[in-house]
């Protein structure tokens, strides 16, 4: 995924996020050269510059998914308020005033709804607020598969950073993601933490997998093995990530 | 009815406090989070407070506020509004409190009607869940419930997801164009069917049975 403009540098806090918050990154604004970038054609995609790349990646789409929050669905929520009001202050033929009110605000739920779905592709919401386990469990209910998850026990308390959960929770979600007639494959997942580094076992997937898993994690730094035995649509994946 | 509101975004503050004026409430005092909220409730009393569910103190904090307000005022409503509706915050929030709790969408409390029948429910002990959010446990549960929700009839789903919702036998009657003894009967076959004791006759206990159930946790291990 491309972003729509670069991140524009600045410091960062400890917890990885640009000092200022998302105000103070212009969507739009004047193209800013992010830090120590590698020129065109060199060794992208391995080592530190092409480590740090990854990272800004999803340090943006996180911030992306904030601005829609914070921006265009504030907007819309409050435009369906004024329009509630509005509808009481009609002034003539009341039922047909009513009427278009309503639709107009069911319209507006309809966008909300396909902003959300933008976000969601972005950075899940969930993933940002409540961590990898949460996220990977409701976007297996919001498929209908059927998931079992092991999350050690120390973990709802500890984070792994945006970076390794997005690469992570991308990699599962490419795992369930399938087409229409199909049904989501049954997944086994459990994640932990070794020293700094993120490990998710994911059993249950086909060995075509390894490869998007393989492209989620390298970038990182991290790691994607393929267990030898199992068939070729039941296999299980170990990712390693390093991670906060 | 006095309501309190915790909402982080001023623009959409502004919104709902003109619209709980038309509305007819009392505004006993708006603040942008958690913690301004819990103080604000220190001197006022409100019958229902509304809570932005990601709001200051992060990343939750409607939620975590939503906890010390229900021990500190057992018997006040709670109203979460939220740009999403999710299982994992329908969870926590059913956590916090089963009794006078309500969790829906900013953009669907938009009308005069709705606002006020959301926090009238809420204020009568009920529980009240988005729609949406209701609809996708009752059409997506849980892997191994799927077979189970599938068995029950057309009627029967309509039931069980406005059941969801937290509505009463009578509500449901109202919105099927059906009578409330046709829609008991219909509640045992469901129960009976979803393997439910039929005894949890209680209102929010027979919402809470169909959520637990649309989203058992028995695979988390």
């Amino acid at each position: 995924m491309t972003p729509a403009s670069p991140r524009q540098d600045g410091e960062r806090s400890p917890n990885g996020l640009p000092v200022g918050g998302p105000q103070m990154l212009p969507v739009a604004g004047p193209v800013t050269r992010l830090r120590e970038v590698p020129a065109e054609g060199s060794d992208e995609g391995s080592g530190d510059a092409g480590r740090r790349r990854e990272s800004d990646q999803w340090l943006r789409r996180r911030l992306l998914e904030r601005q829609l929050h914070d921006g265009a669905s504030l907007r819309i929520s409050a435009l369906a308020l004024r329009l509630g009001l509005l509808r009481d202050q009609a002034p003539f033929d009341e039922a047909d005033w009513e009427n278009r009110i309503g639709q107009l605000q069911d319209e507006l739920h309809a966008v909300l709804q396909e902003l959300r779905e933008v976000a969601g592709q972005i950075y899940p919401p969930l993933l940002d607020q409540a961590g990898l386990g949460p996220a990977i469990r409701e976007e297996a209910d919001r498929l209908g598969a059927a998931l079992e998850l092991e999350v050690a026990p120390e973990l709802p308390r500890r984070r792994f950073g945006p970076v390794a959960e997005g690469a992570a929770y991308f990699a599962v979600a490419e795992c369930l993601a399938t087409r229409p007639d199909e049904t989501p494959p049954a997944l086994r997942v459990s994640i932990s933490r070794d020293e700094n580094d993120l490990v998710m076992v994911v059993s249950g997937v086909g060995a075509r997998h390894l490869r998007s898993m393989l492209d989620q994690a390298r970038p990182l730094g991290g790691t994607a093995d393929l267990a030898e035995g199992g068939t070729p649509e039941t296999g299980t994946i170990t990712m390693r990530i390093p991670c906060e | 009815m006095r309501v309190a509101l915790a909402e982080d975004g001023a623009l959409f503050r502004e919104g709902l406090l003109m619209l709980l004026r038309a509305a007819g409430h009392e505004i006993v005092g708006s603040v942008a989070g958690g913690d301004e909220m819990v103080a604000l409730l220190a001197t006022e009393q409100a019958d229902v407070a509304i809570l932005d569910i990601r709001m200051p103190p992060e990343p939750d904090g409607g939620l975590t506020t939503a906890e010390r307000l229900r021990g500190l005022y057992p018997q006040m409503g709670l109203l979460f509004l939220s740009h999403y509706a999710e299982t994992h915050y329908l969870m926590r929030i059913l956590e916090i409190g089963t009794e006078s709790i309500g969790y829906r969408l900013k953009e669907k409390v938009g009308s005069v009607d709705v606002l006020t029948d959301t926090l009238d429910r809420i204020h009568n002990g009920e529980i009240v869940i988005e729609p949406v959010l209701a609809k996708r446990l009752v059409e997506r549960p849980r892997g191994e419930k799927k077979d189970v929700v599938a068995s029950l009839s057309e009627r029967e789903t309509d039931v069980l997801r406005l059941m969801a919702e937290g509505r009463s036998n009578n509500g449901i009657a109202g919105q099927l164009f059906v009578t409330p003894k046709a829609v008991e009967k219909h509640i045992a076959n469901i129960f009976g069917k979803l393997g439910l004791h039929t005894d949890t006759s209680e209102h929010h206990r027979r919402v809470l049975a169909v959520l637990t159930y649309l989203r058992s946790q028995r695979t988390e291990v």
